[in-house]
């Protein structure tokens, strides 16, 4: 109440009468009764007031920065002008919701690699999958720990996944490459070794006829899917028990027997086909739907059992990376050839406009994630070698990693509360903390 | 009795005249009417016994009547004279018009004739002397002393007649009213005529009846002419129906006349109109200004100084006329110039007939020819977002893959480089050593395989992209089994040879003089190669499967320039320094001639439909041919004011650009409609700079992206930058 005070001096300001409320657990909740504040206080000034009010019930209380929502909308500007700003009278009792603020507390040891990291996936907790232009694969435990060496491709790495983490001793994850094919590996997370070990493919997928750019797993693990610059998105099975994919991969393993005798080759199930250009990103939320992003500027949902395209957002640029996340699931976040990243609502009836457009990057966006939990929550990375996170409520970015020395290949959330990153600098960047809920 | 009478009269008149010609006096006139009224009302009144009287007495012997009032009268005789007056005299002057005089003066049935004679002027203006007016004599007719108020008051109190008193003020005298006026005054304001003898209700004679009325004046039978159709009118009838059958009369409707026209004719129009020689007026000269008084303010004569400057002037600037000051007009001298001017008139007549010029009046704004908005027709590149880094020295050359995965790119350092688009990562480098002229990819997807001339050399290299089996094909392709040392050999001049070249993994094709540069054929097997200096042998078509090389068999007229194959068909263009040629290569004849009217070419593009063609040139221009059209160019852009290096088509987008050594390239929307009627649309669209300055070089090549609406451009300062949407 200190600063409050202190703002009491000056007699001629305007002020407001404020009830702070918060969906956040007991410790953090404040009395709910309504105080005058002044107007023109900014969200540092109110984060002191809310500090202070916590300090006041707790001695033990330790300063610790929030953020404010005013109808649903951020604060980020002085009260007062934002206020203004939004059309909001200031003659009643304000409500101001306020959650933590989302800072970086850590930045992690830079993961080296031997070359540009371009490919990141962190949705299994336990460890990090990157994808590497040395046409290695590595699987990092923690940061600058790595476990497994993913070695067999002959091109560079474009785009990785984890396909089913359920088991602890078999994880499979599956990588496309430039060398036109993906491969599917297994390997132990538990196993602990001193020198990362080496690993080759169980299974490799050959059917594109050009680099491959994006591949996505099935939420069941069962199944992949893949983009590729041949303009078409293949369905591969990833289990071995498939019959389709014996028969071929028998008659394979005849021909190849001397040389790789534990690789499976396995064929795409189905294709489909419907954009022009470079199929740039995929996405595979649900059983029957799979997104996908195209540098033929549109973004399309596919329904698997028809093979079909069902709708059809075009955007008018190039796009590189596509997600889908948020609200009920369903906000389509893509980002491309320019420096905006847009956030569509299909379910939003008669348009293909964004209903969300965020604007502070630089140059182009190279990837863009959905926080898995929270609903308003995107991080996006692009070639100004910026990592920005973004929340829907505010047009500002929430916090911006400029820890990269060259542009950003790849980005993602790894155990709800870090960032990974991988760029043109051969590192993999963890920042940790990022407390989003 | 006559003055009563009198009264009545006036009251009459003034009635009268408040209709007639005083408006604005009107109010005053009720006013005082009404006041008049008021008065004789409060008599009447004051006299109810004695009009009951009177009412009784109407019709009885007046003498008795005017007896009993010229008793009364005589009664109040002696009261009379001076204390009533002066109240009268009050009221009057105090709200009555003293115009009253001039309007009894046109009375004509006054009895007495008026003794003033000021005629009918305002009284007002006598009001201030001693006299009203003058007698018929001339004489000064004096004013009568005034009653005060108070003594007229008080004769009003005392004296009962005294409301019979009026006074004039046209002759300045006190005028009663007898008992016969008030009467006729009381009828008056009855509404009734105002002498009692005359009768309203006698009986009417109706004068113009008599008894034989119902018989005509005339008893003459009625003439036969008045019901015999009339033959002659009957005639003129025909005569008129057919005139107008036979269209001799014709009913035009009337011609309606302007309601309105100018007084005095449009000079302009109306000499027009005349048909012979038309009068035409000299020029008026410009209304004379205050500089030219004889007197003007000081602030127009110029000082001494201005007036020394002027003779440093040009005769035609200089002001003809220096404003000079003159106290006087007689001071003013003889015009000095006087006949010089009139000589100069002469002549001018003389010398300078006057001829009439039209002039057309259109808004300059409506003459500029309507593009579209170029919101409209985008997308286009305008924001370079990428920059490809790596070169050493100024990049040469770029060429895009088929699919847009990939550049290419040359460089004055000795290297040609592979580059992913997407990232900008450089993925291969292939090192010569000597100048990368030119860059070209094989425009077939499946066959990955770059053709780069580096001084006498073209080698063909394979890229390494692709799956095994393209790569196994493209090593097949590249493999030279006997390498054809040339034909003649022992004539070191005329050579060609194909190669192997271990070093670099793909064919060597040496020729005998530099090669500029190096075009695909759209089927990916055959080449063009330029040699500027190679004179009959300067252009080479070369055939990659057999590995077999021919001569472009056309004399050339002129130092090549480049050569490139027709997108769709069999044809071949050649550009030399000033003209392009068009050869179809299946009948090997030259089909056309472009001439293009530069000082010289410097490069050449074929629109994708194949029809137009853009082509560059050291000055600075670009023409825009269109072989449908014309053998000359449909439209020429001076847009970079230093040289163009290079020109180029988009492959499916409505674009072309242009690079130059100014280190900017234009980029322009350029729409070919596919009905042969409507010309080729073309609008610039951006500016797209960036590049530095490098050797007095700028940006070297612009291509765009085969897929997207993208530039890319290489810089003399060793960068590629990419242009995006």
């Amino acid at each position: 109440m200190g600063t409050a005070m202190d703002m009491d001096g000056d007699v001629e300001e305007r002020r407001v009468q404020v009830r702070f409320i918060t969906k956040l657990k007991p410790p953090f909740k404040v009395p709910n009764t309504s105080i005058a504040i002044p107007a023109n206080l900014t969200r540092l000034g109110l984060s002191t007031i809310v500090n202070s009010l916590l300090k006041a019930a707790d001695d033990e209380w330790e300063s610790q920065p929030f953020d404010f929502l005013i109808d649903g909308e951020l604060v980020r500007l002085p009260l007062e002008q934002f206020l203004l700003a939004k059309g909001i009278s200031a003659e009643k009792v304000l409500e101001i919701e306020y959650t933590r603020a989302v800072v970086l507390k850590k930045e992690d040891e830079p993961s080296l690699h031997d070359d540009w990291v371009s490919a990141v996936d962190g949705s299994c907790p336990r460890f990090i999958l990157t994808g590497c232009y040395d046409n290695l694969g590595r699987v990092w435990k923690a940061a600058g720990e790595c476990t497994h060496i993913l070695e067999g491709h002959g091109g560079a790495i474009t785009s990785v996944s984890v396909v089913n983490s359920e088991g602890t001793d078999s994880v499979t994850v599956a990588t496309a490459s430039k060398d036109e094919t993906l491969r599917l590996w297994k390997f132990d997370t538990e196993e602990h070794l001193d020198q990362p070990s080496k690993i080759r493919a169980f299974k490799i997928l050959r059917g594109h006829n050009a680099s491959v750019q994006s591949v996505a797993a099935e939420a069941s693990g069962s199944m992949i899917c893949s983009g590729s610059w041949d303009c078409t998105i293949n369905l591969w099975r990833t289990n071995k028990s498939d019959t389709e994919g014996d028969l071929v991969s028998i008659k394979k393993r005849k021909v190849k027997n001397k040389a790789e005798e534990s690789q499976l080759e396995g064929e795409a199930l189905s294709t489909l086909v419907g954009h022009t250009q470079c199929v740039s990103s995929v996405y595979w939320p649900e059983r029957n739907t799979i997104y996908s992003a195209s540098w033929d500027h549109s973004v399309r949902r596919w329904d698997v059992e028809m093979g079909k395209d069902l709708s059809n957002i075009f955007c008018g640029k190039a796009l590189h990376c596509l997600h889908v996340g948020g609200e009920g699931s369903a906000l389509i976040a893509a980002g491309g050839s320019d420096p905006i990243l847009r956030v569509w609502d299909p379910r939003k009836p008669g348009t293909s406009a964004p209903i969300y457009q965020f604007s502070s990057h630089n140059s182009w966006i190279s990837a863009c994630k959905w926080h898995s939990e929270s609903l308003f929550h995107l991080l996006s990375a692009s070639y100004d070698g910026k990592l920005m996170l973004w929340d829907l409520r505010t047009v500002w970015p929430l916090a911006i990693i400029d820890s990269h020395e060259d542009k950003v290949l790849c980005a993602d959330w790894w155990k709800g509360d870090s960032v990974i990153s991988g760029g043109v600098d051969s590192k993999l960047r963890i920042s940790s903390g990022v407390s989003v809920l | 009795m006559g003055a009563s009478k009198k009264e009545s009269v006036e009251v009459d008149k003034k009635k009268k005249n408040s209709k007639k010609n005083q408006p604005p006096k009107k109010e005053k006139h009720d006013t005082e009417e009404s006041v008049l009224a008021q008065k004789l009302e409060d008599t009447a009144t004051d006299y109810k016994e004695l009009s009951a009287d009177d009412d009784s007495e109407d019709y009885k012997s007046v003498g008795e009547s005017e007896a009993g009032d010229g008793e009364s009268s005589g009664d109040e005789g002696i009261h009379n004279t001076g204390s009533s007056e002066g109240l009268a005299i009050d009221g009057h002057s105090e709200d009555s018009e003293p115009d009253q005089g001039a309007e009894e003066s046109d009375s004509s049935e006054d009895e007495v004739a008026p003794r003033n004679t000021v005629g009918d002027v305002p009284l007002e203006w006598y009001r201030d002397e001693k006299h009203i007016g003058y007698d018929i004599a001339g004489k000064k007719i004096k004013k009568k002393e005034r009653q005060d108020k108070l003594d007229s008051f008080l004769a009003n109190i005392d004296d009962s007649k005294n409301w019979r008193k009026i006074y004039d003020d046209y002759n300045d005298e006190e005028v009663e009213l007898t008992k016969e006026e008030t009467k006729l005054v009381r009828r008056m304001l009855k509404g009734k005529a105002p002498h009692a003898d005359f009768d309203p209700y006698v009986p009417y004679v109706d004068w113009f009846k008599w008894e034989d009325a119902k018989h005509p004046l005339s008893n003459a039978p009625e003439p036969k002419s008045r019901f015999i159709p009339s033959k002659w009118e009957a005639k003129k009838v025909l005569g008129l129906v057919r005139a107008i059958r036979k269209g001799y009369i014709k009913f035009d409707k009337p011609k309606e006349e302007p309601r309105f026209y100018m007084l005095w004719g449009d000079d302009a129009s109306s000499s027009e109109k005349t048909g012979h020689l038309s009068y035409i007026p000299a020029p008026k000269p410009n209304l004379p200004g205050h500089e030219e008084s004889y007197n003007p303010s000081l602030e127009y004569i110029p000082t001494q100084e201005e007036i020394n400057s002027y003779q440093l002037m040009d005769e035609e600037d200089r002001p003809k006329f220096i404003p000079k000051r003159f106290t006087s007009l007689r001071s003013i001298p003889a015009y000095e110039n006087a006949v010089k001017d009139s000589f100069e008139r002469c002549l001018d007549l003389y010398l300078c007939p006057r001829i009439r010029k039209k002039r057309i009046n259109i808004d300059p704004e409506s003459l500029k020819p309507k593009l579209p908005s170029r919101k409209d027709l985008r997308p286009y590149p305008a924001t370079c977002y990428l920059e490809y880094r790596g070169h050493t020295d100024a990049v040469m050359s770029i060429s895009t893959e088929a699919s847009g995965q990939w550049i290419a790119s040359g460089s004055s350092d000795g290297t040609v480089r592979l580059w992913e688009v997407e990232t900008c990562r450089c993925i291969k480098v292939w090192e010569f050593g000597e100048i990368v002229q030119y860059v070209a990819w094989n425009p077939l997807p499946e066959l990955p395989i770059l053709a780069v001339t580096v001084g006498q050399d073209v080698f063909l290299l394979n890229s390494g992209l692709g799956n095994e089996e393209i790569q196994r094909k493209v090593k097949e392709l590249l493999q030279v089994e006997t390498p054809t040392a040339p034909v003649d050999s022992g004539n070191k001049v005329s050579g060609w040879s194909w190669l192997q070249d271990d070093e670099h993994e793909g064919i060597r094709l040496r020729h005998f003089k530099a090669v500029y540069s190096v075009e695909w054929h759209r089927k990916g097997d055959y080449f063009s190669t330029v040699m500027p200096a190679g004179d009959s042998k300067a252009i080479l078509i070369h055939q990659l499967s057999k590995k077999f090389t021919q001569r472009h068999p056309f004399k050339l007229h002129g130092l090549p320039v480049s050569a490139v194959f027709h997108p769709t068909r069999s044809i071949f263009f050649v550009s030399t320094k000033k003209n392009v040629r068009v050869y179809d290569l299946l009948k090997q004849k030259l089909i056309k001639k472009l001439e293009t009217g530069l000082r010289e070419v410097s490069s050449i593009s074929i629109h994708p439909a194949g029809d137009n063609v853009i082509v560059g040139s050291r000055d600075g221009k670009l023409c825009w041919f269109d072989m449908d059209l014309s053998s000359k160019p449909y439209k020429v852009l001076k847009c970079h004011p230093k040289d163009i290096t290079n020109v180029a088509f988009h492959r499916s987008y409505p674009l072309f650009a242009s690079c130059s050594d100014d280190c900017t390239a234009y980029v322009f929307h350029g729409t070919v409609y596919s009905d042969l009627n409507q010309n080729p649309l073309i609008v610039p669209l951006e500016i797209l700079r960036g590049h530095a300055i490098s050797n007095g070089r700028g940006v070297l090549d612009c291509k765009f992206h085969p897929r997207q609406p993208w530039l890319f451009t290489a810089g003399a300062d060793s960068l590629i930058k990419l242009y995006c949407h």
